[in-house]
């Protein structure tokens, strides 16, 4: 070839890699020099059979959480282990020491409640305080039915004790001794992204007696089965400052103190021998502005 | 917080790089520099040899995090693809979960590589011989910490102009000078 028609030209340079330069298409195939390559592609497959192949495990897929797969995932999984597939559980858990919801919640007045009752909308307030009135004094007195001793004075002293007590518990993140004062619904809702952080709460002073606004009482599932709610109005002041988990101010201060009105809800199971008063849920109306909340610049990392 | 008796026990273990997460700092009097989030993440298992991801965790050790990003993306090696995930999913749990308000914020504090689990295969060999072969896996940490990375992270000296002038100036005047005074 080397005196053909064509000329051809040959360069032997250090690796085994030739450089080609052919008349008529000229490339050069510095690629394919690599070390450890074999030079006779000849027995390439009888060598890769000397290797025994093993099954490596994935870990990806074994760390896969049962959420994650998808229901042909499971079957086929389960197919190759053998496993018959689970019975359906037709049952779903629930909870019967207290209620999933405040029933007929007190609805606070806008303003106060301080309307005139000559003017139309203050007329139509107090009608509505009346019927509620009513109301109320028979759940109080369903209370008493099964509380002799109940008594509304008396009990707001418990009421706003256990305020306080929770409240320092949530500081403690004591979650075994929060339930004493919280019942189950409440739980999450006030434990909720508590975990990371650092909570000072102070009570500093009640501005106006705590009074109780609201009685209710219902039946769950039997007849008397009974649970009552009772609303208490808190107007008070108090301090509170979050910090995150490295200790930086993120919410509130503490120098600063605040007037807080609330509504809170107290549940007891009434048919319970052993029930107690807990915090169920706070009454937020729609006419309240939103409260005020840490600004963060807003970045989509997604 | 810890959980109620009847939620039980967390199922799996995890890895103690990921409970530096948890833990949680006093709070900071006012006048106080505010303390800089940091977020530990760990990319387990990976089918990687530790002896090649070493040289990507010391590449990105101590940029900025989009610098990180940006170099890693030009490595064309399979590690490097990790080391990159990984960081950016630092990245947005950083700003999710530890109150970081901006994400590029950050810079790499620590990147290194731990040993994972090796499993063997055999190889033949002539004469009724095996070899054995080492299937190696590895682990990536990575901590991110707010703020501006350090100029000078590994404390190389420097080459500009003065810093060269005092240094030769000190060795000059160091120097013994044989048979002086």
């Amino acid at each position: 070839m080397l005196f053909g028609i064509e000329p051809i030209f040959y360069f032997q340079v250090r690796n085994p890699c030739t450089i080609y330069l052919g008349a008529e298409n000229v490339y050069f195939n510095q690629t394919r020099c690599r070390t450890g390559k074999h030079w006779e592609p000849k027995f390439k497959k009888l060598r890769g059979l000397k290797f025994i192949t093993v099954k490596l495990p994935d870990y990806s897929e074994l760390e896969k959480s049962v959420d994650e797969m998808s229901k042909d995932e499971i079957r086929t999984k389960m197919k190759e282990k053998g496993l018959l597939p689970e019975q359906p559980w037709m049952e779903s858990p629930i909870y019967i020491s207290c209620t999933g919801d405040v029933f007929e919640p007190y609805i606070p007045p806008e303003g106060d409640g301080k309307l005139s009752p000559i003017s139309a909308k203050g007329a139509k307030q107090k009608l509505e305080f009346l019927e509620k009135k009513s109301k109320s004094l028979m759940a109080l007195r369903k209370i008493r039915s099964f509380e002799e001793d109940f008594e509304p004075r008396i009990f707001l002293k418990l009421a706003e004790d256990i305020y306080i007590l929770a409240h320092n518990e949530i500081m403690k993140k004591n979650n075994k001794d929060l339930i004493r004062y919280i019942t189950e619904r409440a739980n999450p809702e006030i434990i909720h992204n508590v975990a990371d952080k650092t909570i000072h709460w102070k009570y500093l002073e009640t501005i106006e007696p705590a009074k109780v606004v609201h009685l209710r009482c219902t039946d769950v599932i039997s007849r008397d089965n009974i649970f009552g709610q009772i609303t208490v109005r808190f107007h008070s002041k108090q301090m509170l400052a979050v910090y995150d988990r490295f200790g930086r101010l993120m919410h509130g201060s503490e120098s600063i103190s605040k007037d807080v009105l609330e509504y809170i809800v107290f549940e007891k199971h009434l048919s319970n021998q052993y029930g107690v008063w807990r915090i169920h849920g706070k009454i937020i109306p729609d006419w309240m502005p939103p409260s005020e909340y840490p600004l963060n610049t807003f970045i989509d990392v997604t | 917080m810890e959980p109620l008796e009847e939620e039980g026990k967390e199922l799996t273990k995890k890895m103690r790089w990921l409970t530096y997460n948890d833990l949680i700092f006093p709070p900071q009097v006012p006048g106080e520099n505010p303390r800089p989030a940091y977020i530990c993440l760990v990319k387990e298992n990976i089918k990687y040899s530790p002896k090649k991801m070493w040289y990507i965790a010391c590449l990105v050790r101590g940029m900025s995090v989009d610098e990180a990003i940006r170099q890693l993306s030009f490595v064309s090696r399979k590690g490097a693809e990790i080391a990159k995930e990984t960081i950016k999913e630092a990245q947005s749990l950083a700003i999710q979960d530890h109150n970081v308000e901006y994400k590029s914020n950050l810079w790499v504090a620590e990147s290194f590589v731990g040993k994972g689990p090796v499993v063997h295969g055999i190889r033949r060999h002539a004469r009724m011989r095996i070899g054995k072969v080492e299937y190696k896996h590895c682990h990536y940490f990575v901590r991110l910490e707010e703020g501006k990375p350090p100029d000078n992270y590994y404390n190389r000296p420097s080459f500009d102009k003065q810093s060269m002038v005092d240094r030769w100036m000190k060795m000059i005047r160091n120097r013994k000078i044989s048979s002086s005074l």
